[in-house]
């Protein structure tokens, strides 16, 4: 069955996933050939990075799911002006919770990480937030209730 | 076969290894980093068998693995950097879910990414090169999402670490299960966890769920 999943992506993440997408399939062609691609010699930051690509197997199957995803994706754009005081993909939000402010942007899956305070647009948090305004209250239903406020909406561009 | 035992002695520490987070805790005999492991290899062979389309061979060994960095490095908790030493002022700080600046995050999750790389270099340098380079492959993967299974396996660690903090909430009381729920319902975006999510929350916070 096709996965009709649609990836949502920053501007930033697709030229990354692009360029990677790119260069991997240089090192496929180069591999087809015999030959031993010189960076993945490298000592910089990335050298251990590439040496995932080293194996074929998952070289291609990163290669497949680039495509996919490429293929698939829809870029974040940020909303008009009157429409930014809505929490939409790319909004960055301030909230209080539980006497706690907080701050998180809510992008696609792919680049989520709670971490760094990226929260997925899947999760129970970003999915219930998403069509929002400043002012809102947000009942997020558990059997532990927890009420998110939206102090403040911002768009980075 | 001697680096092999040799690895597989050194793998063997984090038996022992308890975890800092239960620590910080206070919990009384918690759990140890392999104990842990244990049960999230079992948890994402099993709800990973709900996906279609993943490699279960590869969950368990990325599940297998991603910890193992800890024999040689420390795990880290989400309050480290705000931690007094005196187990008073530990208490105050973990009441509250750790905030630090976007900057600060982005810090402490390269320093930690580098610190594991190390450690886990450390650990398996002298394996067949061909299992050295599997496991890393794992561990990147584990690290940086760039595979489903990689990225499924990252969400079912933070399920397993769920749900042994609500059992120990439920045992001794002293975990912020009211940050936790918080926490569940911001970081899982993976439909079979979040209904794992769910069956944790029906099963302990039904009425008479309070700690003893």
């Amino acid at each position: 069955m096709a996965d009709e999943r649609k990836y949502y992506l920053t501007k930033e993440r697709l030229i990354r996933l692009k360029a990677e997408y790119r260069h991997l399939n240089k090192i496929k062609a180069s591999k087809t050939k015999g030959e031993f691609p010189r960076f993945l010699h490298s000592e910089d930051l990335n050298s251990e990075y590439l040496s995932f690509y080293e194996d074929l197997g998952f070289l291609e199957t990163r290669l497949a799911e680039l495509k996919t995803i490429i293929r698939d994706s829809e870029l974040i754009k940020i909303p008009s002006k009157g429409e930014r005081n809505i929490v939409n993909l790319g909004a960055t939000v301030l909230v209080e919770v539980d006497g706690q402010t907080d701050e998180f942007t809510i992008l696609g899956s792919l680049e989520a990480n709670p971490t760094l305070g990226k929260i997925s647009n899947e999760s129970p948090v970003g999915k219930a937030i998403l069509g929002h305004r400043v002012g809102e209250e947000i009942f997020i239903s558990s059997p532990v209730e927890v009420v998110y406020k939206i102090k403040k909406i911002r768009y980075i561009s | 076969m001697r680096n092999i035992l040799n690895f597989l002695l050194d793998v063997g520490k984090l038996k022992g290894k308890k975890r800092r987070g239960w620590l910080l805790h206070d919990i009384p005999k918690s759990e140890s980093t392999a104990e842990h492991i244990f049960r999230m290899a079992i948890l994402s062979w099993i709800l990973g068998r709900k996906k279609n389309q993943l490699n279960l061979e590869r969950i368990l060994k990325i599940a297998l693995i991603h910890d193992i960095c800890e024999v040689h490095t420390k795990d880290e908790t989400p309050y480290d950097p705000l931690l007094p030493k005196d187990k008073k002022g530990i208490k105050e700080v973990l009441k509250k879910w750790p905030r630090f600046t976007t900057g600060l995050k982005k810090k402490k999750t390269i320093n930690k990414y580098k610190r594991e790389a190390r450690a886990l270099n450390k650990l398996i340098s002298k394996l067949p090169s061909d299992l050295k380079a599997e496991i890393k492959n794992l561990w990147i993967d584990f690290e940086k999402g760039l595979t489903p299974e990689g990225r499924f396996v990252k969400q079912a660690d933070k399920a397993e670490n769920f749900l042994q903090g609500i059992e120990y909430w439920k045992d001794y009381g002293k975990i912020q299960y009211k940050l936790w729920k918080r926490w569940s319902r911001e970081i899982f975006d993976d439909p079979i966890l979040i209904d794992f999510i769910h069956s944790i929350d029906k099963k302990f916070f039904r009425k008479k769920s309070r700690p003893k």
